[in-house]
């Protein structure tokens, strides 16, 4: 017995070992569980950090102030919990956010409640429009002071920029990378070609010296040098910057992928959860929140609301867009799920 | 009719039953249930049948996991014992007092959160680091790269694990009988020979002892591999979690976590018919 009840510290996965440390301090764990029967808390998936501050401010508490509904997060975001407590009637949370890969995935597992459309083009594979968010090419300014890289391209040239480099692991936001620093032309991107985007990475495999999990992991691997060059969110991009590390960035090639309001299928919250998207996805607390979060609203009441300062660090903003490209999931080429697995087969060889 | 004698006997069995109880119903609820759940799902998840143990045991990416987790697993246990005991001896041979600040300073490194400790790596071997630094004042141009690779998780994971080993051989060496040390030098032992033919045998139990807790903790790191390692060296558990969080396979993740329990129980069988398992507690 004793080997099992220590291994309870070691095995346990991080992300459960963190929220076991909240429970001990708050009871975190069973609250959502114990409270379940008041219908007058809803339970939010957050993403913590910059988002939870920028959700706070213009979407939570102006919902509870107009509704009388209050809001409790539970972090972090976690795709198999969704699905999880879909299948064992247990939530946790009624409302998450999902990212343009995912919610394709979930949709056809059947995980999303359906959502009524409140403006044009607002409601994607039963997910509601919120905003659009990059991968972006990042480097330290400290390593390339001479020339600066400014494509995908130059990130696969070790030759003119030697470093280390640093790529999300996640292959459905990295092939695409991969083809057009092979020279495919943006609009010729979709569906992928695997097989071509498997052959190019492999060739700055070696180069890459960690794959960041986690937003404020890949924050702090540029913050403090302990990369040159990186793929990462730009929202994550834009705290790193304005800590004061000598890092720049690029807007050309960059990635972007839509990220939507979504409703756990059969929750018991259903009313109070379907009424929170629709306000969260409403002009003024959407234009407050990207604002905030650097992010560029979907819905456009919104993006008439956003002052023209927040322009430059704005993914979807005119000029920014017109060099950028957008993830395509639905012609996307292959079974994400075996693209996965091969990726991860890839990793460890 | 009941025998008074008898009855008070019966009570005096049944009272460490009793005790036992509560840790037992908490066993069951929390950790057997689940586990039977987990169980279940590898073989139902998404289809009943004994597919996802055919991809456990046939896909080469699964198998170099486990050949990686139980290499890691190994080497992690060698380099904890070649630490260990000449620290533990150390402490065994020296003042009370210095054993005790000895002591002191490896609990509290044992107290330490292991992620706190991890995240201590993080920063001594990074690129800015005081390690690095050194590098470079010894004429570097660049420190060679120790994050993110096999060296800095297994460095890690030898100094979370260290003090199972040392506190397992130091209780051993601690009990030993300075007198048969003393008779063999009497019989002309001397040096190597002292140690190998009777210092060596008599701490034989602290070393298994410590090195199956090593070994058996060890296979189901997480965190620490994930954060220091490359996926080059993933062990089981980091894949694990993946499958699931990751690619919502329940059922290969169950198999997966299933194999790794099986395995590491076939392991402590085999220390069981050799040493014993009741030994492990001291």
């Amino acid at each position: 017995m004793k080997t099992t009840i220590t291994k309870g510290g070691l095995m346990m996965p991080r992300r459960s070992f963190l929220m076991g440390t909240a429970a001990v301090a708050g009871t975190a764990l069973a609250a959502p569980s114990i409270v379940r029967a008041q219908s007058n808390v809803l339970y939010i998936n957050s993403w913590g950090g910059a988002w939870l501050e920028a959700a706070t401010a213009n979407l939570f508490q102006p919902f509870t102030a107009a509704t009388g509904i209050e809001i409790q997060t539970v972090s972090p975001v976690s795709f198999a919990k969704l699905a999880a407590q879909v299948r064992s009637g247990v939530y946790e949370f009624d409302v998450t956010t999902l990212g343009g890969g995912d919610i394709v995935r979930a949709n056809q597992a059947g995980l999303l409640e359906e959502l009524t459309p409140t403006f044009e083009g607002s409601v994607f594979e039963n997910g509601m429009a919120s905003h659009a968010f990059a991968t972006i090419l990042a480097w330290r300014t400290d390593t390339y002071q001479d020339q600066q890289p400014n494509s995908w391209a130059d990130f696969w040239d070790v030759e003119r920029f030697p470093g280390r480099r640093c790529l999300q692991r996640y292959p459905a936001r990295v092939l695409p990378l991969a083809l057009l620093a092979d020279g495919v032309a943006k609009e010729d991107l979709y569906p992928l070609d695997i097989e071509r985007a498997f052959a190019k990475l492999e060739q700055i495999k070696e180069h890459i010296t960690v794959w960041w999990t986690a937003g404020a992991q890949s924050e702090q691997l540029l913050r403090d040098g302990e990369i040159d060059m990186i793929g990462m969110w730009h929202g994550g991009y834009f705290r790193t910057e304005d800590s004061g590390a000598p890092v720049a960035m690029t807007w050309n090639e960059a990635e972007i992928e839509r990220a939507y309001w979504v409703v756990a299928k059969d929750t018991p919250n259903m009313e109070a959860a379907r009424s929170f998207v629709e306000f969260a996805t409403s002009a003024e607390p959407l234009a407050g929140f990207v604002t905030q979060a650097n992010y560029g609203a979907l819905n456009p009441a919104a993006t008439a609301l956003v002052p023209d300062t927040a322009q430059p660090r704005t993914p979807t903003s005119p000029a920014n867009y017109a060099v950028a490209f957008e993830q395509d999931m639905l012609n996307w080429g292959a079974d994400p799920e075996v693209v996965s697995l091969r990726f991860e087969e890839w990793l460890s060889s | 009719m009941i025998d008074h004698t008898a009855s008070i006997k019966d009570r005096q069995n049944l009272t460490p039953w009793l005790l036992l109880l509560p840790l037992a119903a908490y066993l069951l609820i929390f950790f057997f249930v689940p586990l039977a759940q987990v169980a279940i799902m590898s073989v139902t998840e998404p289809q009943t049948g004994l597919g996802n143990y055919e991809r456990v045991l046939t896909s080469p990416l699964y198998q170099k996991v486990f050949l990686n987790t139980f290499t890691t697993a190994l080497l992690v246990t060698v380099c904890c014992l070649l630490v260990g005991y000449p620290l533990a001896y150390l402490m065994a041979h020296t003042t009370k007092k210095r054993a005790m600040l000895i002591l002191m300073l490896i609990t509290m490194s044992f107290w330490t959160s292991f992620l706190v400790r991890t995240y201590s790596w993080m920063v001594l071997l990074g690129r800015n680091g005081p390690v690095s630094w050194v590098f470079l004042q010894l004429g570097w141009d660049e420190a060679p790269q120790m994050l993110f690779t096999r060296f800095a998780s297994t460095l890690a994971m030898v100094h979370i694990l260290a003090p199972y080993m040392i506190m397992n051989i130091y209780s051993v060496m601690q009990k030993i009988d300075p007198s048969l040390v003393r008779s063999a030098e009497s019989m002309g032992a001397r040096g190597l020979s002292l140690f190998r033919h009777i210092y060596l045998p008599l701490t034989a139990p602290g070393i298994a002892n410590g090195s199956v807790l090593v070994f058996v903790i060890c296979l189901g790191f997480y965190v620490t591999p994930v954060l220091l390692g490359s996926p080059r060296e993933q062990m089981a558990a980091g894949l694990i979690g993946r499958q699931i969080e990751e690619f919502l396979a329940f059922g290969l993740g169950s198999a997966m976590a299933i194999a790794l329990l099986v395995i590491t129980l076939i392991i402590l069988a085999i220390y069981h018919r050799r040493f014993g398992l009741d030994k492990l507690y001291g």
